[in-house]
């Protein structure tokens, strides 16, 4: 063994598209240590509440990170509801998760672009985000917005959709299910990437349930944690729901996952389009949180369990909000991953983590 | 498998030992949050079992507290720590990875201990209204008192109230100028109603 060197990583790099930086303690070729640090884009969101109303502070809710928008607003809806102990409308469920499943549908598309770019297959990036694309356009039409959607509201939301117009939805994403499908049967079964991918980075059943591992991360390792398990709002109605888990737990198990979970994705959408209930979208809100009532409530992002947590001191401002997100959880698997990798395969690592750093800094 | 969540207290010392006791039993470490209250900070530590979230709170501990850190019976717990740290002020002993107060780029130590003007406005007006509906019930009750010596002499039926609860609590979030007017003016109103009683009989 050589002398141990420290390499710095990020926060600027090409594969980062969110600054994290990394202390790789390295001897020869091979990463002995690490040491992850952030703190770059913090911006005291969560202080905000003590100037925003709890109607306002969704707006700041999703404001947290580009790619969970529409998540941060529904968990931050549905906590304010516990909280004052509000029933939402069937029909804004179903709506609120059909376009928080279309948004995971958007982050696993962005990040297999970002993904298909780092292995070198610049075309496949194209392909991957011109997909994404069709889903922003529906979100355009929908909402309004094509990142940050306004759409959810303590209550319910904000807009219908037609039940035509989502007829309209299910024949786009049928249409995008057919070329994903070509997209992903190449990326998976291509020799270049399963030579960078298999057996990289691994993380046992074992490490995953010590780390309280979350998301893809976690079900890449056999965990099967996935909180639309729990049949939270529209869930709930599903015929059937099993989470996507894959027992190598290295890269190749986690881009796997991710992949297939967007076909899943497209799946729950066009059930709950079928049997999406008429009625009202949203119910009147009134008064304020009382002082000292507590909520904790956890919703599945892209990227595995957010934690929500609100805290009423009986005026229209909350006492505290707060919101862990799924990368801060996953920060000490990443950590795990990364110990004895070659250094070569650090980006590639990280990568199919898909760490997102905006919202664990907030 | 459903989802509930519950919120229970526990001693500042049973931390460790029970997250020690939670990881035997199969426990998922979730989460540690801070709030900042007037009575001190309070710490909510989380965990989930089959779809049961349980949150543990610690209540009124001073931002120069020492917790004892879980961080070597949960690791992951080191993001939660070190920011609670940055943000709060409390320290961990024995965090397995510290970044001694450099977790995050702060322009301002312990922000989120520091009360904005706005909060600081809100908890004052808070106070003002209790401070007015206190000394509202008091008036009340010395009025009552008063009404039935009044009611003694006058004829009026005893306890009988000269302004009702829902016209004092009005009067009671009124600044004070604004309710002795309009108190004065009710009871002008009052006065003249009597007398016109009076006539008609």
């Amino acid at each position: 063994m050589g002398k141990s060197t420290v390499i710095p990583f990020g926060p600027q790099h090409p594969v980062l598209p969110e600054p994290l930086h990394l202390d790789l303690v390295v001897q020869d070729e091979t990463v002995i240590d690490c040491l992850p640090q952030i703190g770059f884009v913090h911006r005291g969101l969560e202080k905000l509440v003590e100037t925003r109303d709890y109607n306002q502070f969704i707006y700041v809710a999703e404001r947290i990170c580009g790619i969970c928008a529409m998540g941060h607003s529904l968990g931050y809806a549905e906590t304010v509801e516990s909280l004052m102990g509000v029933e939402v409308p069937k029909r804004a469920e179903y709506l609120r998760v059909i376009w928080h499943e279309l948004s995971r549908i958007h982050s696993h598309l962005l990040w297999l672009g970002l993904a298909a770019d780092a292995f070198g297959f610049e075309s496949m990036f194209m392909h991957c985000w011109r997909l994404r694309e069709r889903i922003l356009d529906i979100f355009e039409k929908t909402t309004g917005g094509r990142v940050i959607l306004s759409v959810v509201r303590v209550g319910g939301v904000n807009r219908d959709i037609e039940d035509s117009e989502l007829a309209a939805i299910c024949q786009v994403l049928d249409g995008i299910k057919s070329e994903y499908k070509e997209i992903m049967d190449t990326l998976l079964t291509d020799m270049s990437v399963k030579n960078r991918t298999v057996g990289v980075g691994h993380i046992s059943l074992e490490q995953a349930n010590d780390l309280s591992m979350v998301g893809p991360f976690g079900r890449a390792s056999g965990l099967g944690y996935d909180v639309r398990t729990f049949g939270k709002g529209a869930y709930g109605e599903l015929s059937e729901f099993q989470p996507i888990t894959d027992t190598q737990g290295d890269c190749y198990a986690r881009v796997k996952v991710r992949c297939e979970e967007v076909l899943q994705s497209i799946g729950i959408i066009e059930e709950l389009s079928a049997k999406i209930p008429a009625g009202d979208i949203s119910v009147k809100v009134k008064g304020n949180p009382e002082d000292g009532a507590r909520a904790s409530n956890v919703l599945e992002q892209p990227r595995g369990e957010c934690y929500y947590y609100a805290e009423g001191n009986g005026t229209k401002f909350l006492e505290r909000m707060r919101m862990r997100t799924p990368t801060s959880q996953n920060l000490a698997g990443m950590v795990s991953a990364l110990k004895g990798c070659d250094l070569a395969d650090v980006n590639m690592i990280i990568l199919t983590i898909d760490p997102c750093i905006s919202c664990t800094e907030r | 498998m459903g989802f509930s969540s519950d919120f229970k207290t526990i001693q500042a010392s049973d931390v460790h030992a029970d997250a020690v006791k939670r990881k035997e039993d199969g426990w998922r470490y979730v989460q540690i949050l801070a709030v900042n209250k007037e009575e001190g900070i309070n710490l909510v530590y989380s965990y989930m079992l089959d779809g049961l979230l349980e949150n543990l709170v610690i209540s009124g501990l001073a931002s120069d507290h020492h917790m004892d850190s879980i961080t070597d019976v949960f690791l992951e717990a080191f993001v939660c720590e070190n920011e609670i740290h940055d943000l709060f002020g409390i320290a961990f002993d024995g965090l397995k990875i510290d970044f001694l107060g450099n977790f995050y780029r702060l322009s301002t130590e312990v922000p989120m201990t520091i009360i904005s003007p706005e909060k600081l406005a809100e908890r004052e007006k808070q106070r003002k209204l209790a401070e007015k509906k206190a000394k509202a019930e008091a008036a009340k009750a010395a009025k009552a008192e008063a009404g039935e010596e009044a009611a003694d002499i006058s004829g009026a039926k005893p306890g009988e109230p000269l302004i009702d609860e829902e016209m004092e609590a009005k009067l009671a979030a009124m600044p004070p100028e604004k309710a002795a007017k309009v108190r004065a003016a009710m009871e002008a109103k009052a006065k003249k109603a009597k007398g016109a009683d009076g006539e008609v009989g």
